[in-house]
């Protein structure tokens, strides 16, 4: 399984990051999570949740000086007791995925919560998604897809009439109620 | 101490004047009293206004604004990213009062601070800059004319932090235009009353916040359990998905279909192109994405982009449906592509789009009625539905040059100016109606007329219900409604939450009272907390009725009483002056209030006799 993400439909409502904090640290603190949701705007606005993509060439355990960093079971993990505190494995993670907070002397990062990450089950849009390895990338496959299919229309005659139908709009019909 | 989460129970007093900054303590009495948000700003600034014998100029630097999140802002529940704004109104010249989503509350709290009061004025223009413990007013004339955006990157190019939360104001707040608003995460207001103005008034540009530490919840595992629930009972929501498309601009087709849209400056209660602005054609031609304030799987923010055409390339958080409502129906604007530049105009120089939209509406009307002359316009001809003339007006009024200077005063200075402009200017207290007419219903003029800031539906928005069941309702009931409005619609101003959960997907009332529980560990009810604040209300009253309002400045618009409606399901129809007037005692009655409409005087003296909170 494989912890992945479609950037396009993140809000940046940072749900990824209360849960985290909530799921690790037992505290109500965005800034103590292994998730950081960057808004970048205007547009094109940019929302990108950073998470620990748990790299099989893991530059942060590679450029360790103490050599605390290791992978178990396909999680890259930190032995906070060895650690020194010396934060090379922030600066040299290409995600910058691995955080600090000023209430720890070791820096922490993303472990899937043992294979049930807590950010894809609450995230509301399903930007963030938890899924089996020969299915990543096809979430994006599919967005854009649709993005192109948004962009497109189909031209049709009924009864002599020339009629167009969007895909949105099919997609629509199912749930075309009105507003409260 | 009966709470023990939800509170830092520090202030920051921040002195613009002498550079004073201090973390003030608050006793726990306070807390109990006024929950936060709105509740701690009214205190707030009651206080200062007896210490000033109630005369105070709004743009005076004696002023106070306070930034008072609530203490369930930024918890694990849906939607609790609001922060109130409280200040003297330089609009109204009362009490005024706006909320901002987004996230700068939460960063604020995360700072360690309850609220934020600021007084004083700069000498120079200056951001503040805090730090969590540091404190810091950092001069930067280099930002004078500069737009919210613009203030925004130069203040992260200079302290090289892209994580902070900035809000600021843009050029109109500098000059003091009275419906300047405060913004912050790219398209999210503190829209109305002009709090940017104060902000102006202060040479305060923006303030920048970064905060790291612990929000304190008193009991975290019973708040996840709750709020989980209510994450799962949103998306199962039927309208959850529709909501999540569309957003406010929803409204536009609602509104337009009952009759309530505003077109034409409020002469029309229906508009027959409205199927070009509403929110099919946002979502098929100009919505990229969605944004969410903090913690809110609701996400009903749009983001919008012109791709061709006149105003290609034009880029927006928004719009929403009161923007999208004054700018379109109300100026006779079917273009929806307009309806962005707009928006995005307003959010760079710093004015509220509902005040902007329906002043431009009275002006063209006053020009085609003939009070206005081309002298007064500066030589333009103002129409229905002319978009260039509207987009030179909004660059005028935040610059304050021309016709501009003048709509910049607000109503009450339009007026003034052009006192034959009266009748056609939709207003409450010098507060700029929002875009639901209220003609075709009793319970929204009533709630226009007593909201305690002015002419804004934030406080009660009985209208829908009104509509769809309530029209026999006897006048009892429909005050009942109105006063249950102002009193559940002002809680979530003061815990720190959005009310759109509540009111959009009927997301249940108890919850609040769970999540205040789990946070504070207080064992408050929702009956409690409705008591508090509706004693929140009756304070807010106090406020104003000592600053000159009575009774006289309790009526809806005069529009409402004079002009019928043109067309629609309501064509035809007017208020009854003699039947609003009985309402309004029926109403001041049940709150306990005089037939002048003042509070009890043992509830005056119980506030009079009170300590301060700072």
């Amino acid at each position: 399984m494989k912890l992945t993400v479609v950037p396009e439909r993140c809000s940046g409502c940072k749900l990824c990051e209360l849960a985290c904090s909530i799921k690790k640290f037992g505290v109500n603190n965005p800034k103590k999570s292994s998730v950081r949701v960057m808004v970048v705007y205007p547009a094109p606005i940019i929302r990108m949740p950073i998470f620990c993509h748990q790299c099989k060439d893991a530059k942060c355990a590679e450029n360790c000086p103490v050599d605390c960093i290791h992978h178990e079971n396909g999680i890259v993990r930190i032995n906070t007791e060895e650690c020194i505190g010396c934060e090379q494995c922030i600066v040299s993670c290409p995600f910058g995925a691995i955080f600090t907070h000023e209430d720890y002397e070791a820096p922490f990062k993303c472990d899937l919560c043992g294979g049930d990450p807590e950010c894809a089950k609450v995230c509301p849009t399903k930007a963030l998604i938890y899924v089996p390895k020969h299915l990543i990338g096809q979430a994006q496959r599919m967005s854009n897809v649709l993005k192109y299919a948004h962009m497109k229309q189909v031209e049709f005659f009924e009864k002599g009439e020339k009629k167009v139908l969007h895909y949105t709009e099919a997609e629509k019909k199912e749930n075309n109620k009105e507003p409260k | 101490m009966k709470i023990s989460g939800g509170y830092f129970w520090k202030i920051l007093v921040v002195d613009l004047s002498t550079g004073k900054t201090e973390a003030r303590e608050f006793s726990e009495e306070f807390a109990l009293k006024y929950i936060g948000g709105r509740g701690f700003g009214a205190k707030i600034l009651f206080d200062l206004l007896k210490h000033h014998d109630f005369q105070l100029d709004p743009l005076s630097p004696e002023n106070v604004i306070v930034i008072s999140p609530g203490p369930l802002a930024g918890t694990y529940m849906p939607a609790s990213g609001k922060t109130s704004f409280v200040s003297l109104s330089p609009a109204t010249g009362i009490y005024g009062d706006s909320n901002m989503g987004g996230s700068f509350g939460v960063e604020l709290r995360q700072a360690g601070y309850d609220a934020l009061a600021i007084l004083g004025r700069a000498e120079e223009l200056s951001y503040l800059w805090v730090d969590n413990d540091k404190v810091k007013i950092v001069r930067a004339p280099e930002l004078k004319g500069k737009t919210v955006l613009e203030t925004e990157g130069l203040i992260r190019q200079k302290t090289q932090d892209t994580d902070l939360k900035i809000i600021a104001i843009g050029p109109a707040g500098e000059n003091m235009v009275a419906f300047a608003c405060i913004t912050g995460d790219w398209g999210r207001n503190a829209g109305r009353c002009g709090i940017g103005a104060v902000m102006g008034s202060k040479n305060l540009k923006a303030i920048a916040v970064r905060g790291t530490k612990d929000l304190p919840v008193a009991d975290i595992k019973r708040l996840l359990a709750k709020s989980n629930e209510g994450f799962a009972e949103l998306a199962s929501h039927p309208m959850f998905s529709f909501w999540q498309d569309q957003g406010l601009m929803s409204v536009i087709d609602y509104a337009n279909k009952t009759g309530i849209i505003p077109a034409y400056n409020f002469k029309d209660g229906r508009f027959d192109r409205a199927e070009k602005i509403n929110g099919y054609v946002m979502e098929d031609h100009y919505k990229i994405g969605n944004t969410a304030c903090f913690a809110c799987p609701m996400c009903c923010g749009n983001i919008c982009l012109v791709k061709e055409g006149e105003y290609s390339g034009t880029a927006v958080e928004g719009p929403e449906y009161e923007t999208a409502a004054v700018f379109g129906s109300n100026l006779g604007v079917d273009n929806f592509a307009f309806i962005l530049k707009a928006n995005q105009l307003c959010d760079e120089l710093g004015i509220d789009t509902i005040s902007t939209g329906n002043l431009i509406g009275a002006v063209i009307e006053g020009y085609q009625e003939g009070i206005l002359d081309l002298d007064d316009t500066d030589g333009m001809v103002l129409g229905w539905g002319d978009e260039k003339a509207v987009i030179a007006l909004i660059n005028k009024i935040a610059a304050r040059k021309g016709l501009g200077e003048i709509i910049g005063g607000g109503s009450r200075n339009l007026v003034r100016h052009f006192p034959k402009l009266a009748p056609f200017i939709s207003q409450v207290k010098g507060l700029e109606q929002s875009a639901y007419d209220a003609r075709s219903a009793m319970t929204m003029a009533l709630g226009y007329a007593t909201s305690d800031i002015g002419a804004h539906h934030t406080r009660a928005w009985p209208i829908a219900f009104e509509l769809e069941a309530g029209k026999n309702w006897p006048p009892e009931k429909k005050v009942d409604l109105v006063i249950h409005h102002q009193t559940i619609r002002p809680l979530f101003d003061m815990l720190g939450v959005c009310r759109l959960a509540w009111i959009e997907l009927g997301f249940p009332e108890e919850f609040y009272e769970h999540a205040y529980q789990a946070v504070t560990g207080n064992a408050f009810t929702l009956k409690q907390l409705l008591e508090s604040s509706n004693r929140v209300y009756d304070l807010t009253r106090l406020i104003v009725t000592r600053l000159g309002i009575s009774r006289k400045d309790d009526y809806p618009p005069e529009r409402c009483f004079t002009q019928p409606v043109l067309s629609g399901p309501h064509a035809g129809k007017k208020l009854d002056r003699k039947a609003y007037d009985d309402m309004l005692d029926i109403y001041y009655q049940k709150r306990g209030w005089s037939k002048d409409g003042k509070i009890s005087q043992e509830r005056e003296k119980e506030f009079l006799d009170e300590q301060q909170l700072l």
